[in-house]
């Protein structure tokens, strides 16, 4: 499939899925910036939303200047980084109040917490909750405490009528893992739907 | 924030988490020590409660035992629902315990039967002259100290709570404890004669340190006994399910 054809079909996809929706997004990993195009400029964009972007693949401070090379407004994306403390210390990036550090992507239940803490600040009508992803938390958590956090957090979410993105990388990713997305989400999304 | 579920009527923290813990908030006119050691909390989750109870209009009592009060204010976490008018309009008192000792009289490092008689009946006169319904004192803790054995503790903390429900003042009396500690309380008598007992404390997952909170016991109301992860963040204290996850291990 086309790049360009990607993020529309994902907005078309989104679009369709219900408020307070959980999604499972599965990309080839080519069509990470297509995805983050499709995700936070197009269909946050459409609802007006506030995203809270979880990252624990690169920091937050990478996906800024992928946005803004890609010309995405980034006023509405709010973020927590669950990476950059572990790698780089305290003092990493340039932290600003559209950013919350999480010391160690171990801590899921601060990633809960800080979720939270950035849903109760935001004043838009619409929000969303993306998982960025799950198999970068897969590198540091068991399956098991993994499970227990997708089901404790998309619960939380659809309650409060949280629309939440999880992201994965098919080259990355196990059955285990898509079994486990799968258990907590009610719609999937592939970027490359060929064979199974 | 008043809630009736069951026979005993609420006194809603305002803390959501907590809440929900508490099917509702503490039993009303309860006194709970919320114990911990040193930077688990406590005192920003006692003020938390009183903010929350003005907010709602019900007249709130701080009464700080070791810090100066306005200090304390001052240095703790910047809520975001905080109201300066809440001070100024006398729904939020903030009372220094060296001052009353001082009025007291009570000059001596060690109180008699008798001045805590003293003691309690001016506490449980400024709780009526005010209106009290959520009073914390920060920390029982040190009180105790002055009080020296566990007789004195425990008379004293049985006429002050006798005397809050007698007026409908739900109380928390802040405690201090050493992080090692084997009861919940310094002095282990505070624990056995208080309506309630919320711990406080930082744990350690595979070199994660987090912040926890547990209810250990609570008169007048079922709860979760589980473990809560914590955040205290400018909206609050949040709360999250302690993942079991993790102490199961795989
Ligand atoms: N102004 C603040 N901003 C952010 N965090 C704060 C602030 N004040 C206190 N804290 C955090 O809250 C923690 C606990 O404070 P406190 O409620 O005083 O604990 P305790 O009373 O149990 O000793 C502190 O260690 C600190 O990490
Ligand atoms: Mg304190």
């Amino acid at each position: 499939m086309s790049d360009k054809r990607v993020a529309q079909l994902i907005v078309d996809e989104l679009m369709e899925a219900p408020p307070s929706s959980a999604v499972s997004l599965q990309m080839s990993i080519d069509h990470y910036l297509e995805v983050l195009r499709g995700v936070l400029d197009l269909f946050a964009s459409k609802k007006e939303a506030d995203v809270i972007y979880v990252t624990s693949t690169i920091s937050f401070d990478a996906i800024k200047r992928v946005l803004e090379a890609l010309d995405i407004n980034t006023s509405r994306v709010f973020f927590v980084d669950c990476i950059s403390h572990m790698t780089m210390g305290a003092s990493s990036g340039h932290m600003d109040d559209h950013t919350t550090l999480v010391e160690s992507p171990t801590m899921l239940e601060n990633v809960m917490l800080k979720v939270e803490y950035l849903i109760r600040l935001s004043d838009a009508s619409e929000k969303i909750v993306v998982l960025d992803s799950i198999n970068s938390l897969a590198i540091h958590n068991n399956n098991w405490i993994l499970s227990e956090f997708l089901h404790i957090l998309v619960s939380g979410l659809r309650a409060r009528n949280v629309y939440t993105i999880i992201l994965s990388v098919e080259e990355h990713s196990t059955p285990e893992i898509n079994n486990m997305v799968n258990l907590v989400c009610d719609h999937g999304i592939r970027t490359n739907p060929k064979e199974e | 924030m008043v809630h009736r579920s069951g026979d005993r009527e609420r006194c809603g923290t305002g803390i959501e988490g907590l809440d929900t813990v508490l099917y509702g908030g503490i039993p009303r006119s309860n006194t709970v020590l919320l114990t911990g050691s040193c930077g688990t909390g406590k005192t920003s989750l006692a003020l938390e409660f009183l903010i929350h109870g003005a907010l709602n209009g019900e007249n709130s009592l701080f009464v700080s035992v070791t810090e100066n009060s306005e200090k304390m204010l001052a240095n703790i976490i910047p809520y975001n629902f905080f109201e300066e008018s809440l001070v100024k309009s006398g729904k939020l008192v903030l009372v220094d315990l060296p001052v009353m000792y001082e009025r007291l009289g009570m000059t001596k490092a060690e109180l008699t039967m008798e001045e805590i008689d003293l003691l309690v009946a001016a506490i449980a006169s400024l709780v009526r002259e005010l209106g009290t319904k959520r009073l914390v004192i920060d920390s029982i803790t040190s009180v105790c100290y002055k009080l020296k054995t566990s007789e004195k503790i425990r008379d004293f903390i049985l006429k002050l709570s006798k005397a809050l429900s007698d007026v409908d003042c739900t109380s928390i009396l802040v405690s201090e404890m050493s992080a090692q500690a084997s009861s919940y309380s310094m002095f282990g008598v505070e624990e056995a004669i208080s309506d309630g007992i919320v711990l406080m404390a930082n744990m350690e997952r595979r070199g994660d340190l987090l912040r926890t909170l547990q209810v250990i016991k609570m008169r007048g109301t079922m709860h979760s006994r589980a473990k809560y992860v914590l955040d205290l963040t400018p909206e609050g204290v949040l709360l999250a399910p302690l993942l079991k996850g993790g102490s199961a291990g795989t």
